[in-house]
């Protein structure tokens, strides 16, 4: 707990401060297991009614951030943030690792065997590939 | 029962869809992306209107032993259980991290080419029209929130209510463990 709250602060600072700084990106179940624990009073209580989805809860949880609590709407801001770090990561992966898939993993057919194959192959693949694997949560 | 709020994984690993069922296990990212990903064969074709109504005539009995829920039965899946409120689409925030397992999973590149069931089911007590448009309704809500808040195509999701048709345990229809929600592998689609 300690630590997950460590790297959303550090990720926060890091975005404000110029968004340069590289954190590690939350899984989507951390990020909601996260907005659960700290927003789920707040939920039951301001937005009774509403479903996760179509961005109900975050637009309720804004719209109430008045009322919430102060830590809730921080968590907000770290999981949309995390959460759509990950996703830029996801998707630029094909791209940033098609020269070391090239490279090192061209004879292997099937996109999980050859994020596998990547993955075993680690240290002769680029700085780039790497870090997007790894901000993808695949590792 | 207060312990309807305890979160029940239960990772059900191809097509044995009977025995070990409720057996509850640590279920990871991981496990559901090894579980789920283990297809093998080419996937029948999926008609929702029928599965629906098969579940209706069937009433009750073994999913594995009708023609197309049988075909079902035997792809990769899995159980997951959702805790929603009473009566309600209404997910509780407890089960959001089930719903974000999953969603990892869905975004593995071992998973993301292929096609996905979420087939939602009730509780026995209330009637049968309700039942089904309650597990109907759940099991949509699940694809919403796969597909908006986690990102993941809704053309690689499919949903279907069978409400209490096909109960884990005939004798405690109102147990929590028929209000689970299965996903199920249904293979790489060429849509066509």
């Amino acid at each position: 707990m300690k630590t997950r709250r460590t790297i959303a602060t550090t990720l926060l600072i890091g975005l404000a401060l110029t968004g340069a700084t590289r954190a590690e990106t939350l899984s989507y179940a951390d990020a909601v297991t996260k907005l659960a624990q700290d927003c789920g009073a707040d939920i039951k209580k301001f937005c009774h009614g509403l479903n996760l989805g179509n961005g109900r809860i975050a637009d309720c949880l804004q719209k109430n951030a008045a009322k919430i609590s102060p830590v809730c709407v921080g968590t907000i801001t770290t999981v949309l943030t995390s959460i759509s770090q990950r996703e830029q990561a996801q998707a630029a992966y094909a791209g940033v690792c098609k020269h070391d898939i090239a490279q090192l993993c061209s004879s292997v057919k099937g996109d999980g065997y050859r994020l596998a194959c990547l993955i075993k192959a680690e240290k002769r693949v680029g700085k780039a590939c790497n870090q997007a694997i790894t901000d993808a949560g695949w590792r | 029962m207060t312990k309807i709020s305890s979160l029940l994984l239960t990772l059900l690993v191809a097509a044995s869809m009977a025995p070990d069922f409720a057996a509850a296990q640590e279920v990871s990212e991981q496990r559901i992306v090894l579980g789920l990903g283990k297809l093998v064969g080419a996937a029948p074709l999926i008609d929702i209107a029928i599965l629906r109504q098969e579940a209706m005539d069937g009433g009750g009995v073994a999913m594995a032993s009708l023609p197309n829920w049988g075909k079902i039965a035997k792809l990769p899946q899995m159980v997951v259980e959702i805790d929603f409120e009473n009566d309600s689409v209404m997910i509780k925030p407890e089960s959001y991290r089930s719903l974000g397992l999953i969603a990892d999973a869905l975004h593995h590149p071992n998973l993301w080419a292929y096609k996905f069931l979420i087939v939602g089911h009730s509780s026995s007590t209330g009637s049968d029209k309700h039942n089904l448009e309650l597990s109907e309704k759940r099991a949509a809500a699940i694809g919403e929130i796969l597909s908006t808040t986690f990102a993941v195509d809704p053309e690689r999701l499919y949903a279907v209510g069978v409400g209490e048709y096909f109960p884990i345990d005939g004798s405690k229809g109102d147990s929590a463990s028929n209000r689970r929600v299965q996903l199920v592998n249904l293979g790489v689609f060429t849509t066509p």
